[in-house]
């Protein structure tokens, strides 16, 4: 009975396995494989070199274009989660019944329905110098001047991932808030805590792990992005994303795989340090 | 009375124009025994092409099926994607449309195959600066990638590049133009003669240039050398303290705020001028008459220093043979035939074989576009679009006017591997 | 907090909660603005008349591009990325509610596949088909680095979800000696159906969208996210926007649709569920 049972287990997970298998893991040591040849002009040479590695580490624009990325990381996942808390908090809260809540999430997802792409391009006539934005408030009166800041810059690149990506934090704060028990909560209230109190000693503990999730979704998805960075900021900012596109497009496989491999180990510890202050699978 | 005799000349000029297109159609039958009808052997044969959308025209695949009856399968992509998919997934393409600077990394890779020139049948047209270098008899090759320098390759399944002429040619010209700053005559309130008028402290946060790291650093290699920060060598393959000096310069500049933002695909260039982000940047001459065609004035400024050059052709998958090697020769023998470049050079590029795109559109059309001359009456696109009016005259002047004054083609730099990290540098700066 | 009278935190909260729609909607309606531009504008501000002229141009042959041909492909993918993400993360569900051997591997290769960053999945799937000769194509690895990335959002949300689910209701129904297929077919699932959709619809999205991820891997032919990107190396028009307005309309309508019949069977079934009462 005992194997049977296992037998069945493994067959369950074996299609989700399997694709791990071949479309992770093997492509993953590929790049760490590639990260280790040679190149020149005009090839690829396996080999065995560490010079890849050396170019990366010792030069300190590496230093700076990593800091530029952990920077627009900590800046989208402060955002997001405090938008995305406040969203969630709301839906789960105060809006009463289910089916609404279902329509107001399918109301926040359907811009995402439209092209990436797309949407990148109408910023442009959104924030530009005499984009939807600024006209708007050059006719209220607020400003005389156009706000260039507005586009192509490193508020524009916020902008755009704290628009791409909030709904990562809002889905799983959402879902550690629904599993919080609602006595809980009525008990608090019948001890005289005031709402303030309820949300800091209560709801906010409670929400870790959907925190612990968004943030991971957040953090990382940041962190390998070079689209949104390169369209928002008009090529002016840089991402380690970017500079490993900026490598391949000259063929230079072997810089952007040694590139790869330490951007994954960087993700990895913090995704590590996350999961060390909350057990996700326990806690889901 | 004036308008009469305008009229008179016009006819002339319009009677003269189809006498040409009928002697040339006889005269390309004679000089190339192709029949002007086009054998359809070919009815089954599907060739796909991955390109940028520069030349990924659809209405050409139509005209292909029609005339050939080659089902051309056309993908576009941007720049990066075509050399990546060219390198790394060589069964994905039949026929690679690639950019004269990159095939010099591209047929390294040994995705490609040589074409035998004699199988070209009008190869001894095609514009010598693809093939000897040189426009004219006395012309100087320009700095940087010269398409010359790797067009042809030693041997057959060879991929290294011949010093002269051979059998074996890589790529067959589709497109290629010269470059410069674009501007908005309405916004500038100057006069811009040089590529340094770019660094005007008018124009801060009003320019941009180009975002492909190696198109770019040649941009920022004629402003620096029109301004005298930096004195090159040679622009197309920089040393490292020239490069340096360059970045050095292009942060700096960076810092101060004079760029707007920098342009990667045709599109964005466009959409930077028409939104009025940017008054002056480096451009292409059809993205240019795209801005005007939406109602913006924008000028294709002609400038002291020489232009930046570029080029693209059709190149052969390894994969090719038999009878879809035949179709491939038939393809590109049509490509380069006159129906193609006629429809290219009225987009404000230039094609490969002049003779038989000039066979195949009207006298004005040839004026405007080749010659330099006022136009006669309205001037079209390929949709039908009027992107002139009559008496307007091409920004530049003539092809060997452009042409002639190319003061560097984009360029592969034996310190690539060096340039991209300090570009990087300069976009982290 | 949970009945009476909505308070003043109700209040500021929703506000909140239309500024933030609002601000999702941005882009939105710059579009659907834009979308109706005059035949000879741009795709930036000014306006140069209004018309029509776009949507009917969206339904024509384009200069460079193919919208139909990219949508198909995106479409079916996106379906069949959907399809497997929705089973293969439900059966690993079913799994991962005992520990096995590997199940912490298998966990933590599901966490792995969510942050390594999608360009570099590209680029080794890419190389990795490279390196033993196959073709890419958008069927096969692009659907398989589609997947790295739904696949494990689809395990998380089955986590939650099972982690809520009451397990009685199979005991129940093997006490009633249905055999744990037809416990999963005629008790899990129905349960669990809503966030099934869930999942699925996540998995299209998510799909439908991916750009860095198809960029090496889609072969010969390219998605939708790709043909656009294609296209603007070329002068693009408000077509583009034409079809962010029509896809915007379509999944409004399929949403309202779709919710529309939800309500309505929850509704049978209710009504149903008292007919049995009754007849027992």
């Amino acid at each position: 009975m005992n194997r049977v049972k296992s037998w069945v287990t493994y067959l369950q997970v074996a299609p989700l396995a399997l694709v791990f298998l071949l479309f992770l893991i093997v492509p993953i040591l590929t790049i760490v494989v590639v990260s280790f040849f040679d190149y020149n002009t005009t090839q690829i040479i396996p080999a065995f070199l560490l010079q890849n590695y050396e170019e990366l580490l010792l030069s300190p624009v590496t230093w700076r274009t990593y800091k530029q990325t952990i920077q627009f990381a900590l800046i989208t996942w402060a955002l997001t989660l405090l938008i995305g808390f406040t969203v969630a908090y709301f839906v789960a809260f105060h809006v009463r019944s289910s089916t609404m809540q279902t329509v107001l999430f399918l109301l926040c997802t359907i811009p995402f329905w439209t092209s990436n792409v797309i949407r990148m391009i109408s910023w442009i006539p959104f924030l530009g110098r005499h984009g939807l934005a600024n006209t708007t408030l050059m006719n209220l009166g607020l400003i005389d001047q156009p706000l260039e800041f507005l586009l192509y810059s490193d508020f524009s690149v916020v902008l755009a991932y704290v628009h791409l990506y909030t709904l990562f934090m809002v889905v799983p704060i959402f879902n550690s808030m629904m599993r919080i028990d609602r006595s809980l909560l009525e008990a608090a209230r019948d001890a005289g805590a005031t709402g303030w109190q309820t949300l800091v000693n209560v709801i906010l503990p409670l929400c870790k792990p959907g925190i612990a999730i968004g943030s991971i979704f957040v953090v990382t998805i940041v962190m390998g992005d070079f689209v949104t960075v390169r369209m928002m900021s008009g090529g002016l900012s840089a991402s380690v994303g970017l500079m490993m596109a900026n490598a391949m497009s000259l063929l230079q496989y072997p810089a952007a795989a040694a590139n790869a491999v330490v951007l994954l180990l960087l993700v990895l510890g913090i995704v590590a340090a996350m999961m060390r202050m909350v057990d996700i699978r326990k806690e889901l | 009375m004036a308008r009469k005799s305008n009229d008179g000349i016009g006819r002339r000029r319009m009677l003269k124009g189809a006498a040409g297109i009928a002697g040339a159609a006889v005269g390309s039958g004679a000089i190339t025994g192709f029949p002007v009808i086009w054998a359809q052997n070919n009815k089954n044969i599907v060739l796909r092409q991955c390109g940028t959308g520069v030349s990924a025209i659809n209405e050409i695949a139509e005209k292909c099926k029609a005339d050939l009856g080659i089902t051309l399968q056309m993908t576009a992509l941007d720049s990066d994607a075509v050399v990546q998919r060219v390198v790394t997934q060589p069964n994905s393409f039949d026929i690679g449309d690639i950019e004269y600077w990159m095939i010099k990394k591209v047929f390294g890779a040994n995705t490609l195959q040589a074409m035998d020139v004699k199988k070209i049948k009008l190869f001894d047209k095609i514009v010598p600066i693809f093939t000897t270098g040189k426009l004219k008899a006395d012309s100087v090759i320009a700095q940087g990638t010269a398409p010359s320098t790797v067009s042809f390759v030693e041997g057959a399944g060879s991929t290294k590049f011949a010093k002269g002429q051979t059998q074996w040619f890589t790529i067959v010209p589709t497109i290629y133009n010269a470059d410069t700053l674009g501007i908005r005559p309405d916004l500038v309130g100057r006069k811009i003669d040089s590529w340094k008028d770019i660094l005007d402290p008018k124009f801060k946060g009003k320019t941009s240039i180009l975002n492909i790291p190696s198109i770019g650093i040649m941009d920022a290699a004629m402003i620096c050398e029109a301004a005298g920060i930096v004195k090159y060598g040679d622009k197309g393959n920089m040393t490292k303290a020239e490069i340096d000096k360059t970045i050095d310069f292009l942060i700096k500049t960076k810092k101060d705020g004079q760029f707007r933002a920098f342009w990667k695909t045709f599109d964005e260039s466009v959409n930077l001028m028409t939104s009025g982000e940017v008054v002056i940047q480096s451009m292409w001459s059809p993205a240019v008459s795209a801005v005007r065609g939406k109602g913006v004035p924008c000028t294709y400024q002609p400038l002291k220093e020489g232009y930046r050059a570029w080029g693209g052709g059709l190149a052969l998958a390894k994969h090719l043979q038999g009878a879809q090697l035949d179709a491939a020769y038939d393809y590109i023998n049509w490509y380069l035939s006159g129906w193609v470049g006629a429809f290219l050079n009225r987009q404000g590029y230039y094609s490969a074989v002049l003779e038989t795109a000039k066979a195949n559109m009207t006298a004005d059309e040839w004026g405007f576009w080749m010659e330099g001359k006022p136009a006669q009456g309205d001037i079209k696109n390929p949709q039908g679009q009027i992107v002139e009016k009559a008496g307007a005259v091409r920004d530049g002047g003539s092809f060997y006017d452009r042409m002639g004054a190319v003061a560097c083609w984009n360029a592969v730099m034996d310190e690539d591997r060096y340039m991209v990290q300090k570009w990087n540098q300069f976009i982290a700066a | 907090m949970q009945h009476g009278k909505r308070g003043p935190a109700f209040w500021l909260l929703g506000a909140l909660f239309c500024l933030f729609v609002l601000f999702l909607y941005g882009p939105t309606l710059t579009i659907l603005i834009l979308s109706f531009q005059g035949p000879s504008g741009g795709l930036t501000f000014p306006m140069n008349g209004v018309s029509l002229h776009w949507f009917r141009n969206l339904f024509e042959k384009q200069m460079v591009g193919d919208f139909a041909g990219s949508l198909q492909r995106s479409l079916i993918l996106g379906v069949a990325v959907m399809l497997v993400t929705v089973v293969a993360s439900f059966s690993a569900g079913l799994a991962f509610r005992s520990r096995f051997r590997g199940s912490a591997v298998l966990f933590y290769l599901a966490i792995a596949s969510l942050i390594v960053p999608s360009i570099l999945i590209s680029l080794g799937i890419g190389l990795l088909y490279r390196v033993l000769g196959w073709d890419p194509a958008w069927y096969s690895s692009a659907f398989g680095a589609h997947l790295t990335w739904t696949l494990p959002f689809g395990l998380l949300i089955m986590f939650a979800v099972f982690n809520r689910f009451d397990r009685r209701y199979e005991e129940a129904a093997r006490d009633l000696g249905a055999t744990s297929w037809q416990t999963i077919r005629h008790v899990v699932v129905p349960i669990l159906l809503p966030s099934l959709i869930g999942v699925g619809l996540f998995g299209f999205t998510l799909s439908y969208d991916e750009f860095a991820r198809s960029l090496y891997t889609a072969g010969t032919f390219n998605t939708l996210p790709l043909e656009i990107y294609g296209m603007t190396t070329n002068v693009t028009t408000p077509v583009l926007y034409a079809l962010g307005t029509v896809t915007t309309g379509v999944s409004v309508l399929v949403i309202a649709l779709s919710l529309l019949s939800v309500t309505w069977l929850r509704r049978r079934r209710t009504r149903h569920g008292s007919d049995a009462g009754k007849a027992a």
